[in-house]
């Protein structure tokens, strides 16, 4: 299969910008800039290149919302902020493949009269910042980045901004507050950032892997890429598989790839012997699967037909054997402990989920439990200024409506069958 | 008590300062800064910071307790940060934390006696495929297992 | 102008109009805890949610700008689901400690209760997340953080109108809570606006706190005499007593808002009040009757008048006076007595604070009202403190508690070299320990009649209970001098005063009680 971003992922140079240009590096940019602006995002439109950040948004359409007239300067920032657990792609293409974004960035920021790029990376991601930091002084020292680049005239700045541990700051608006030195909390849209985002100032937001696909797309057409992918969403995604399979890590797969055949053949199986019991398929807000219900295509359209999501591309494999409740108290601990505050059903919600979940699997369930948790999720669910809301409520009702018996079992028996622990 | 960057610091401060339109977004860099410089964000650090960029010291104080980095408490020399979301759980991260406890002697969220370990649960660390995952001051030590766990931390200074 | 129908009812509303204002001109209210009127827009309570056709999530009535032919239902399953549910969800934390709560009574928390009958109580068995409670945070407030709903207008108050960030959102998810910095109190002048905009107990005055409960209350429209700003006010009262001020709105004056020095104001008509005529003889005070006192003020003047000319008789007026008072005032100075030695001051003892938002330098609400009926300040009265002091005045009718900024030694120094003075005064203070007779008139909450601003603008302030004590209304006491001395006045309370002031008073021309209404009107000139 052809690959878009994992080609040289094994070359432990590739990160330098020497190796990086020895396999093309940068021509895509040389090439972009002698395109008319114009014709660089209708090769992105024609590459029908989704947001790769989980809400799937194409990002050629995402482009054209930034106002035409230029009376202000724009910004570009690009989302780094990967917190959704079962999600770690833009982590490992920042480590093998910085000059990929950097590249796909400039060629954005050329084609949107961009002069200004922030990369807004979670604060944890250290090491990659660090990566993230040379990549762009190595773009500097070799006119890739900064002022009259490549000979065109045209100025590009790049600033990598760090976050602080917060998994919020993931939502554009928030990371928007974040970059300007705000408490992480989204904003009431509209206006939306292609308005008013970073500043003040017209913004794209876009993630790391969505700009990364950018060289590919220039060098060798939008068309290309598309076909790479299936109807709706053009090229490859960079799949994650997590949990005890015998290889888990990143995959360049395409889009539509069969999801039974990511966990069995890609990801090797199940370890140990053990069999499959549950997925979560793209990141743990999206719907769980049964293990019977993962022959399907892994695309946005055949998720949403199951109820679930394709969103982050965060596989993560849940074993026979694991106490669902105790899986379900993991998340509801994380939602409570990241909802930054704002809104009251998310607020209030996500803590009280925590509590009801955390006394069901302690042992302590009330025989109305079950009933108040779903009551619970429909109160949260779109009721809130971001999704962090439904991002807790999904997993909560799928986890019920799948796994029912497993909740009702640790309230009628008063303790957890699986003895409190994974 | 007043604290002050040290010299460096204050270049650093500089330079960030240069590097964005509005002042106010060098507010978590700066905290950064503060972290890296005094270990923690103390209460003073937080005055001076507000002083340098003339915000009123309840907005740093609202940004620093809003993200988890940021220690508004001195911690150990070393900081372990364990992962205890669901894919590092699924690979065993509960008994690891166990492990860590009763290694250092400590529960999460306590500090060794003789400061040298502070020990923390956190949530995802974006490490899911080379779970179960800790971050150690900076830096990331994955696929975990006790032997290496021991290796580590027998290994520190 | 987009038309849009709200449950059904038609409304026309201006370009940019969001639906929770466009329902509130038809009457219809929607539910809020963050929205206020007079702070951005945070839309983070989640209490207004409304159904708008075609949008398959309900929305924000606080965010959501209307468009034409928008079709919004508050009254839905729906809605009241939603509503239900963020009620809910703010009283799972919240302590329900109302029977120790100064808010009971005006909490939106316990009226949207009742409104959603949200009886069935879930919440009450969860643990909740325990903050900490009194917490004097500063200023006039004292913070309980268990009971704040976390709907940012303290915030958004202390960005947007004072500028001065001092309690800011501290921590996230539902350990969040409002603080101020360790050992930065609130510092501003503004700060009982806090308790007002609260809409639980998070918030309370601590001036006010635990004095009355508020449904014992009840309140009349005022202006605040603390300065010229006029700030409108909603005067709240029990018995003879006044218990608070809050800010009563009018955009061209105070907007929402009041000071923390104005909001103190109330007290001057509790505390140290003259409630009984007097005079002082030998040193020593003697209570009088109204009638036993005022004809002999009204002879001393008469006498002096008599036996050396005009010019021996003075009249001090008080910017602290309404129009009404002041125009009966230089009536009795210019036609009744004669003479020219009639002025008033602005200044007062203090600093004469100011600071561009809402605070004045001039402590008075009517100074200006002074000018526009032509009673002389400035120099006219620091010639007529040089005429007293050359002995040349020998009866003196003084109005207000104090002689412009004297001290209370030099004020007695001066007012000894005047062989009568009678004082028309609300409060104890340097005229009245002096003064040979004391007539003690109603205060600002006993009286009626209006101030004009600062800017001119002429507003109405209302008598909300009887005088206390022997204190009488300053209208009826200047007829009953007036015909003393030989007027033929009838006049019947400030409404006929105004009209008959209207009628001659150039900047006044025109106006009447009804066109000022409750929110004022600007004079001419």
């Amino acid at each position: 299969m052809e690959t878009v971003l994992t080609t040289h992922f094994a070359d432990e140079r590739y990160r330098f910008i020497d190796t990086y240009r020895g396999f093309g590096g940068y021509e895509a940019l040389r090439k972009a800039i002698s395109m008319p602006r114009d014709a660089i995002v209708e090769e992105v439109r024609k590459a029908n290149l989704r947001g790769r950040g989980g809400a799937g948004f194409p990002a050629g359409v995402k482009w054209g919302f930034l106002p035409k007239d230029m009376s202000r300067p724009r910004v570009l920032v690009v989302n780094a902020d990967e917190g959704e657990p079962g999600t770690f792609k833009d982590r490992r293409i920042m480590s093998r493949a910085p000059h990929l974004l950097v590249e796909g960035l400039a060629i954005a920021c050329y084609a949107l009269t961009i002069h200004k790029a922030y990369i807004y990376i979670r604060g944890e991601f250290v090491r990659e910042a660090g990566i993230l930091d040379e990549a762009v002084s190595e773009a500097y020292a070799s006119g890739f980045l900064g002022k009259d680049i490549l000979g065109s005239g045209f100025d590009l700045d790049v600033t990598v901004h760090r976050g602080a541990g917060a998994y919020i700051c993931g939502e554009e608006t928030s990371t928007l507050n974040s970059l300007e030195g705000k408490r992480g909390w989204p904003r009431l849209k509209p206006p939306f950032p292609a308005t008013i985002g970073a500043f003040g100032l017209p913004t794209i937001v876009n993630n790391v892997e969505t700009l990364s696909d950018v060289p590919w797309i220039i060098t060798h057409g939008g068309e290309r890429f598309a076909a790479l992918g299936c109807e709706k969403n053009g090229g490859t995604r960079l799949v994650g598989v997590s949990g005890p399979v015998q290889r888990p890590g990143i995959y360049e797969l395409p889009a539509d790839v069969n999801l039974r055949h990511v966990i069995y053949d890609v990801a090797g199986g199940l370890r140990d012997g053990k069999k499959l019991k549950a997925v979560i398929p793209g990141g743990s807000s999206t719907p769980v699967l049964r293990a019977d219900e993962i022959d399907v295509n892994f695309d946005i359209e055949s998720m949403a037909k199951l109820g679930t999501m394709a969103g982050t591309s965060g596989v993560i494999v849940i074993p026979e054997g694991t106490c669902m409740v105790r899986a379900l108290r993991v998340l509801m601990n994380f939602y409570a402990h990241e909802s930054c505050g704002q809104c009251t059903p998310c607020r209030e919600g996500t803590g009280w989920l925590r509590k009801v979940v955390g006394r069901i699997e302690a042992g302590e369930g009330r025989p109305r439990d079950i009933e108040l948790i779903l009551d619970l999720c429909d109160n949260m669910m779109g009721r809130t200024i971001c999704a962090l809301a439904d991002a807790a409520a999904m997993p909560a009702q799928s986890f019920l409506w799948k796994f029912r018996e497993e909740f009702d079992r640790h309230i009628r028996d008063r303790k957890c069958p699986y003895g409190n622990r994974f | 008590m007043s604290v002050a960057f040290s010299d460096a610091g204050r270049k650093e401060f500089e330079r960030l300062l240069a590097r964005y339109p509005e002042k106010e977004a060098v507010i978590l860099p700066a905290l950064h800064l503060v972290q890296k410089e005094f270990g923690y964000v103390s209460d003073e650090a937080i005055v001076y910071i507000a002083g340098l960029l003339s915000v009123a010291p309840a907005q740093i104080e609202g940004v620093a307790t809003f993200y988890t980095m940021y220690n508004r408490k001195p911690v150990g020399k070393y900081h372990v940060q364990v992962c205890r979301n669901l894919s590092c759980s699924l690979m065993g991260a509960e008994h690891l934390i166990g492990h860590l406890s009763r290694k250092l002697g400590i529960e999460p969220g306590e500090t060794t006696p003789d400061g040298k370990f502070t020990l923390s649960e956190v949530e995802c660390l974006g490490s899911c495929g080379t779970a179960p995952v800790m971050q150690v001051n900076d830096e990331y030590h994955e696929n975990l297992t006790e032997e290496s766990i021991d290796a580590v931390l027998d290994g520190l200074p | 102008m987009p038309s849009l129908t709200i449950d059904g009812k038609a409304v026309d509303v201006p370009v940019g109009t969001t639906i929770i204002n466009a329902a509130e001109k038809i009457g219809i209210e929607i539910p809020r805890y963050c929205y206020h009127k007079h702070l951005s827009v945070a839309g983070n309570c989640r209490m207004c949610l409304v159904e708008v056709e075609k949008f398959p999530k309900l929305q924000t009535a606080c965010s959501t700008v209307v468009t034409d032919g928008m079709v919004v239902r508050t009254d839905t399953e729906k809605v009241r689901k939603a509503v239900t549910g963020v009620l809910e969800f703010l009283l799972i934390n919240h302590p329900i400690d109302c029977p120790i709560c100064d808010q009971a009574g005006e909490c939106e928390l316990q009226n949207y209760y009742m409104k959603f009958g949200l009886h069935k109580s879930r919440f009450a068995l969860e643990d909740k997340v325990r903050k900490k409670k009194v917490q004097d945070i500063g200023g006039q407030i004292v913070l309980d953080a268990e009971r704040c709903i976390l709907c940012s207008r303290c915030v958004r108050f202390l960005e947007e109108v004072t500028g001065t960030r001092e309690l800011q959102f501290f921590r996230r998810g539902d350990h969040s809570e409002i603080s101020v910095f360790p050992g930065r109190p609130l510092n501003n002048n503004y700060t009982g606006n806090l308790a007002d905009i609260c809409p639980v107990g998070a918030l309370t005055s601590k001036d006010f706190r635990f004095k009355c409960r508020v449904w014992f209350l009840k309140a009349f429209p005022s202006v605040c005499t603390g300065c010229a700003r006029g700030c409108n006010v909603e005067a709240f009262f029990k018995g003879d007593i006044l218990y608070r001020y809050k800010p009563r709105v009018n955009e061209a004056v105070n907007r929402a808002w009041m000071c923390d020095f104005g909001r103190l104001e109330y007290k001057k008509a509790n505390n140290a009040r003259l409630l009984v005529p007097f005079v002082r003889e030998d040193g020593r005070e003697k209570m009088m009757s109204w009638g036993g006192l005022l004809p002999q003020v009204a002879y001393r003047l008469k006498d002096a008048v008599e036996r050396e000319g005009p010019d021996a008789a003075a009249v001090i007026a008080s910017p602290q006076s309404s129009n009404e008072e002041l125009y009966l005032v230089r009536r009795i100075a210019s036609d009744l007595l004669g003479t020219k030695n009639l002025a008033f001051t602005s200044r007062v003892p203090g600093d004469g604070f100011s600071d561009g938002f809402l605070i004045r330098g001039d402590k008075n609400p009517n100074s200006r009202g002074a000018q526009l009926l032509r009673i002389p300040g400035g120099p006219a009265f620091d010639e007529l403190v040089v005429k007293i002091a050359a002995g040349k005045v020998r009866a003196l009718l003084l109005f207000g508690d104090v002689l412009g900024d004297l001290t209370q030694e030099e004020t007695a120094g001066l007012l000894s070299m005047v062989p009568f003075v009678a004082q028309a005064g609300t409060n104890e203070g340097p005229v009245s320990a002096v003064a040979t007779a004391v007539l003690p008139i109603a205060s600002v909450a006993e009286r009626g009649g209006t101030f004009t601003n600062h800017a001119g603008r002429v507003q109405r302030f209302h008598a909300g209970f009887p005088p206390r004590g022997k204190a009488k209304d300053t209208i009826g006491f200047l007829t009953s001098l007036a015909n003393r001395l030989g007027a033929g006045w009838a006049f019947d309370g400030e409404a006929s005063v105004f009209r008959a002031l209207a009628a001659t008073e150039g900047p006044f021309a025109g106006m009447s009680y009804e066109s000022i209404g409750s929110l004022g009107q600007e004079a001419k000139g």
